[in-house]
């Protein structure tokens, strides 16, 4: 097994270590960019954490990528269980569907939708006139739009693999089928759920183009926040830092949601 | 005569179709407190029975009847029939009290009696030590009493039990057995069980059902289905069987490999092609003996030596106690009530 985690032991060390190593240090220096001549030790960029405005950014991103997530959720398990039991020839046509979307370019399908929230849009040849753009209804939709196969696939993945059995066994000791599904398919679907959940989630927190073009300014959400900071300002100092702040804050989260997962399997 | 009101469960002309035919107009009845086998090898249809009176299957046609309603139309989840199933299907993200909780906790019994009932079906499995146990740390034996238990607990009219004894080695699988036999029993639940394996059926079951193809090839007690097989399939499946073509001549008297055996079938015409079934434990081997085989081998089989022969360019397969030697010559007798004559059917090769 070992010989056969190197090159993944690499790739993470090139890709991940290495760069989190070099934001830390970028985050208690100040260097100019990447140039560290004369580059001393400087911690005065984390005072600016706390400034309202980069905590209002932090707020709105979770918050937005919380809606996402559950409303990804909400749309996303019943497409999965559907498709998980259906019997259709069609199955796979239905999962290309899915999934077809996902190699479009995602710029493309985020400006799509931008040119209908507008007013005028080709919207009002049938009489809609939508005003969304700036709101963060605009952001929510646009983003469960991108991130909804990534919430459909893992729980399809794990209702499909179930065994039928089990739900045959509850039925068989009295379960109706709405029992069968809240006692036995939901519980067991749990680490589908979660996984599905982390991949929405986590996108959509670090998003920064979706806001850009549906937020027109009006919502700042992290992500914006750090791109302008290495792209306009060339701060990479307060840009590592905030990296880093949201890197810790979304392991965070990740942690108290696989605890609620563990103690959701007994409680269910 | 049995009386209707011991009749518990009714098969009428039942068939199933998937993309093939899988049962073919099954016919059954089972009485109260029986214990019943479906034997036959995998795809002779028997799980497929035994779904269909769980009712996870539709029967394409015919009618199951139960306490004299037919029952086709009724969800599984309002028989008061419990399956074991094949490899347990124990709820994983429940602990083992839970698993056999579930059953009971759907009727809505109060938690005093749920815990009462719990316990007491686990002391009767000898589970009540793993009581909080997670499913995914039995060994195969516990998770089996824990599907027995969770099945049991509910105090079902009919317990289904599909290939529940195939998942565990041997000695462990000679025990349950015994215990199977003895749960039933003492609790009066007709217990309908699955299985390919002979022996298991032959050891437990009132009475037997042999399946082939979807079709009965003989339903009886394992003594009768034993010692008294309708056809080649019966006895061939059953136990080992030497199969030998004869004629049937008067006044019971059978011939075979051109000398004549006495027997006490009655049931044929002079001069009817018949098989003749000998099992390879009715051969004494007596130096005098009418029939005449060269050992081509021997196999120890800890109580007896298995002696493969070959004569009248037929194999024998014979079970004794004595050991000869290889390209020895042997000469066997048989007792008249250790042959047993069949019906030849011409679509039988």
């Amino acid at each position: 097994m070992k010989k056969y985690s190197t090159p993944y032991l690499i790739w993470m060390i090139a890709l991940v270590l290495i760069p989190i190593l070099f934001m830390m240090i970028l985050s208690v220096t100040n260097t100019k960019g990447v140039n560290f001549e004369g580059a001393t030790f400087d911690v005065s960029q984390w005072s600016k954490l706390t400034q309202s405005i980069y905590l209002t950014a932090l707020w709105n991103s979770l918050r937005l990528s919380t809606y996402t997530s559950i409303i990804s959720l909400i749309i996303g398990y019943p497409v999965a269980y559907w498709l998980s039991q259906s019997e259709s020839k069609f199955k796979s046509l239905w999962l290309l569907m899915i999934i077809v979307p996902t190699w479009s370019n995602m710029l493309l399908r985020i400006i799509a939708w931008e040119t209908l929230f507008y007013p005028r849009s080709i919207l009002n040849s049938v009489g809609i006139s939508l005003d969304l753009i700036g709101s963060d209804l605009a952001i929510v939709i646009g983003m469960v739009s991108i991130y909804l196969p990534f919430m459909i696939f893992p729980i399809y993945a794990v209702l499909d693999k179930m065994d039928p059995s089990y739900a045959e066994a509850a039925s068989d000791l009295g379960a109706s089928p709405f029992h069968i599904f809240t006692r036995v398919t939901l519980p067991l679907s749990l680490s589908g759920i979660v996984s599905g959940v982390i991949m929405t989630f986590l996108p959509s927190a670090t998003a920064f183009a979706i806001p850009q073009r549906l937020g027109g300014g009006n919502v700042l959400l992290i992500g914006n926040i750090i791109e302008s900071l290495f792209k306009r300002t060339f701060d990479y100092n307060l840009g590592s830092l905030f990296s880093l702040a949201v890197i810790v804050v979304i392991f965070l989260g990740m942690r108290v949601l696989s605890k609620v997962d563990a103690e959701g399997e007994t409680l269910l | 005569m049995e009386s209707q009101k011991q009749r518990l469960i009714e098969f009428v002309g039942v068939s199933k179709d998937f993309d093939d035919r899988v049962v073919n107009d099954f016919h059954l009845y089972i009485n109260r407190n029986e214990f019943i086998t479906l034997l036959g090898p995998s795809g002779c249809g028997k799980t497929t029975i035994l779904r269909m009176l769980a009712g996870f299957e539709q029967p394409t046609e015919g009618s199951i009847y139960f306490n004299g309603t037919a029952i086709e139309d009724i969800p599984a989840h309002k028989r008061a029939i419990n399956t074991v199933f094949q490899k347990y299907a124990l709820f994983p993200h429940l602990d083992v009290y839970d698993n056999v909780a579930f059953g009971l906790r759907q009727k809505k019994m109060d938690k005093e009696r749920i815990d009462q009932e719990v316990r007491s079906i686990l002391r009767m499995v000898k589970l009540e030590h793993l009581i909080h146990r997670k499913t995914n740390q039995l060994s195969g034996g516990q998770a089996q009493r824990v599907a027995i238990a969770r099945a049991l607990v509910n105090k079902p009219e009919v317990l289904l039990l599909d290939e529940p004894l195939s998942a565990l080695d041997l000695k462990l699988r000679q025990d349950m057995q015994y215990e199977l036999k003895e749960m039933q029993r003492a609790l009066g639940i007709t217990f309908v069980f699955v299985t390919h394996d002979q022996e298991e059926a032959l050891t437990m079951s009132d009475k037997i059902v042999v399946l082939n193809e979807g079709v009965v090839q003989q339903i009886g007690t394992p003594t009768d289905i034993y010692n008294e097989p309708k056809n080649r399939f019966v006895a061939q499946f059953i136990g080992e069987s030497n199969i030998f073509p004869g004629v049937y001549q008067d006044k019971r008297t059978v011939s075979f490999f051109g000398q004549d055996f006495e027997c006490v079938d009655e049931n044929f015409t002079q001069g009817e092609r018949v098989d003749v079934v000998i099992r390879p434990e009715d051969f004494d081997i007596r130096a005098d003996g009418p029939l005449q085989v060269e050992v081509e081998a021997i196999v120890f089989k800890g109580v007896h030596y298995e002696v493969i022969g070959r004569g009248y360019e037929k194999e024998f397969v014979i079970h004794t106690y004595e050991s000869p030697s290889v390209g020895d010559t042997i000469g066997l007798s048989v007792d008249p009530y250790e042959i047993h004559l069949m019906k030849v059917h011409d679509e039988e090769i």
